[in-house]
């Protein structure tokens, strides 16, 4: 589905992705796991479509297409989803109306027509459901006046309304309490499909004790530098991340 | 102009109005040298070929037609007061009548002269208006309509409004400027509301009505104790538009609510201006005027607030913000306050930027199309000044027209 080869970029001319390489296909769920600093935003970042980076080398193939060659509307409407880290409050535009022009935005993509309010109303609810929100979330402004979990939540529910191929999860779990760790956790292995895949970005091992990862890789200064099983994630929560920088010297 | 105002002169046999047109003839055409017409060319108005005409020249004007769907289109209430080409429409019109709501006769309106050409103008060439008694106490829940409508006329329309609100009543009016077509016209509206103690009032002003339509609007509030007055001044589409706001806040505890949205494209031209006079202590004042500038738009903003002496305690907050959405698109924003009081809590500020390349991106990251994106955006930033819009089924038609404008679905 995904295939991320020797990938170089750069933000204001430092270069912060280093050949970074990473194949996922439908089914599985990848973790990304890796000091601060050591490039994992930027990765979302540029997968995504955000200005400002500039990609120097490689290739990111999406089910075969270029995905560097679209525009960031174009990405999500091929399938790819990003949680972001810091949720941007939109005041003034309700949840309802933000998700319901998201949703008619990549059904008309597809060719396809609008989708029915009723359609609409039903598939909200249920997706709401998924991650326990309160019904007054309809009509409040897109992450305004939300808490850091509220936040978390919206996010994962948005990737429910929106069902992506690809769900890429930027530090989904920081700044969770436990019961909204649980909370996302629960929303993400519902949504796990055969179909689908995700990539999940994260600093600290507690999330994975949640969703558990067919893959662990460690990133450090821009690239990976191991791969392994979920046993890899409590490795480095009992090591840190010290031995990874040694690895990457030697 | 000022050549054919001389010609019009003789022909006036009414005193009041005969001075009038004396004063607008002696002070003149408003001219961009003017500190208070700095960005607005009043001439560009004349150019287009608009003479005043006397009443009773006006009164040979052909009977006109205007379809009840046309007003629908606007309406959301059974009171509507229907002006056409600066006419009152008796058969349009229709008023729920009420003990305590009356019309006045139009002999009763106060006679003052003033230093300022349009509003002599006015004086001399009102051909009609509404005279309006809301009783003590009365609480209209119906909203009040008044439609300025335009046909092709190259008159200008005077019009004199007064309203008298008695204490303790509430009543909401909304004024709407519109045109059956895209036809050259120009609106001199002159309103004085008086609001007594205890009352509570809104006054909606839409304008919508196509870029030949052009507006002088004038409006002075003058409220008394606890009295809680709302403006909401909403203009959509228009050629020149300039409203004049002025409040007077007279008696204590009384709050002035003043919110503006323009909503600009093509060559539209929007001049805001308004002054509260806190003459009293322990009052309030909010202010809040954002603007949306597309194409070649022009936007002014001159709000001014003074705080008299004897006015302690008082709050007074003023804000103009403004997206520029285009290269071409300008904003003139001259935020002032003047305090003569001590003990008071005033700000004022005023802020152009363009759309949060952020917000822009988090949209475009859920699918969502660069020009629906900015849609949403720039609707969002406007829905926050409609939302102040108390009738709900105004607010909804606004909300749509604004959409649409925006050409988003929502």
């Amino acid at each position: 589905m995904l295939k991320i080869n020797n990938l170089h970029a750069s933000i204001d001319n430092k270069e912060i992705l280093k050949g970074f390489s990473l194949e996922v296909n439908a089914g599985e769920v990848h973790a990304i796991m890796g000091p601060n600093g050591t490039g994992k935003s930027t990765l979302a970042a540029v997968l995504t479509g955000k200005d400002g980076y500039e990609v120097t080398q490689g290739t990111v193939e999406f089910d075969g297409k270029n995905l560097l060659e679209l525009e960031p509307e174009e990405r999500a409407q091929q399938g790819v989803f990003l949680a972001f880290q810091y949720p941007i409050e939109i005041p003034g535009v309700s949840n309802a109306n933000f998700l319901k022009a998201a949703v008619n935005e990549i059904r008309k993509s597809k060719g396809e027509p609008n989708i029915a309010p009723s359609e609409f109303l039903k598939l909200m609810r249920e997706k709401m459901a998924l991650v326990e929100m309160n019904k007054d979330f309809i009509s409040r402004s897109v992450n305004q006046g939300f808490s850091g979990g509220e936040k978390k939540r919206n996010e994962i529910f948005q990737m429910a309304m929106l069902d992506p191929k690809l769900a890429i999860l930027d530090e989904t779990d920081s700044g969770l309490d436990i019961d909204a760790l649980r909370i996302v956790a629960n929303g993400v292995n519902k949504l796990r499909t055969k179909d689908n895949a995700f990539v999940v970005i994260t600093h600290y091992q507690r999330l994975l004790d949640y969703i558990i990862p067919d893959f662990v890789h460690v990133m450090y200064n821009g690239k990976i530098v191991k791969t392994g099983d979920k046993s890899l994630a409590l490795e480095l929560e009992e090591k840190g991340y010290d031995w990874i920088k040694e690895l990457e010297l030697a | 102009m000022i050549q054919e105002l001389e010609n019009i002169l003789p022909n006036i046999t009414n005193e009041y109005q005969k001075v009038s047109l004396q004063n607008a003839i002696a002070i003149g055409i408003p001219s961009m040298k003017q500190e208070e017409w700095k960005y607005t060319y009043y001439n560009k108005i004349l150019q287009q070929g608009f003479i005043p005409k006397d009443v009773t020249s006006l009164k040979d004007l052909p009977s006109l037609n205007i379809e009840k769907e046309f007003i629908d289109e606007y309406s959301v209430s059974s009171n509507q007061l229907i002006f056409v080409d600066g006419i009152f429409h008796a058969e349009l019109s229709q008023f729920n009548s009420h003990p305590k709501i009356n019309f006045w006769n139009t002999n009763n309106i106060s006679e003052h002269h003033t230093k300022d050409f349009l509003l002599e103008l006015n004086n001399a060439f009102a051909t009609d208006g509404i005279f309006l008694e809301i009783g003590d106490h009365v609480i209209a829940e119906e909203l009040i309509e008044i439609f300025y409508i335009n046909t092709n006329s190259k008159n200008i329309v005077n019009l004199k409004n007064k309203i008298k609100v008695g204490k303790n009543a509430q009543v909401k009016l909304a004024e709407y400027y519109i045109s059956t077509e895209n036809q050259p016209a120009y609106n001199n509206i002159v309103t004085e509301i008086e609001i007594a103690a205890d009352s509570i009032v809104e006054l909606d002003k839409i304008q919508d009505a196509g870029s030949l339509y052009n507006i002088t609007d004038n409006t002075f509030i003058k409220q008394e104790k606890n009295a809680v007055v709302t403006v909401n001044t909403i203009s959509l589409t228009g050629g020149i538009t300039r409203n004049i706001l002025q409040f007077d806040v007279n008696g204590e505890h009384a709050t002035a609510n003043m919110n503006g949205l323009y909503l600009l494209q093509n060559n539209e031209h929007v001049d805001n201006r308004t002054l509260v006079n806190h003459n009293v202590a322990n009052c309030e004042s909010h202010e809040l005027y954002k603007g949306i500038l597309d194409e070649k738009s022009t936007g002014v903003f001159n709000g001014k607030i003074i705080v008299k002496q004897p006015a302690q305690k008082t709050n007074a907050f003023q804000s103009n913000r403004n997206i520029l959405l285009s290269n071409d698109a300008n904003i003139y924003t001259k935020p002032q306050l003047e305090i003569f009081a001590d003990d008071v809590k005033c700000s004022h500020g005023a802020t152009t930027s363009q759309i949060e390349d952020s917000e822009l991106f988090y949209l475009r990251a859920r699918g969502i199309g660069k020009e629906v994106a900015r849609g949403l955006l720039v609707y969002a930033f406007a829905a926050d000044i409609v939302e102040r819009i108390k009738n709900e089924k105004l607010r909804n038609k606004l909300q749509s027209r604004i959409a649409e404008l925006l050409k988003i679905e929502l």
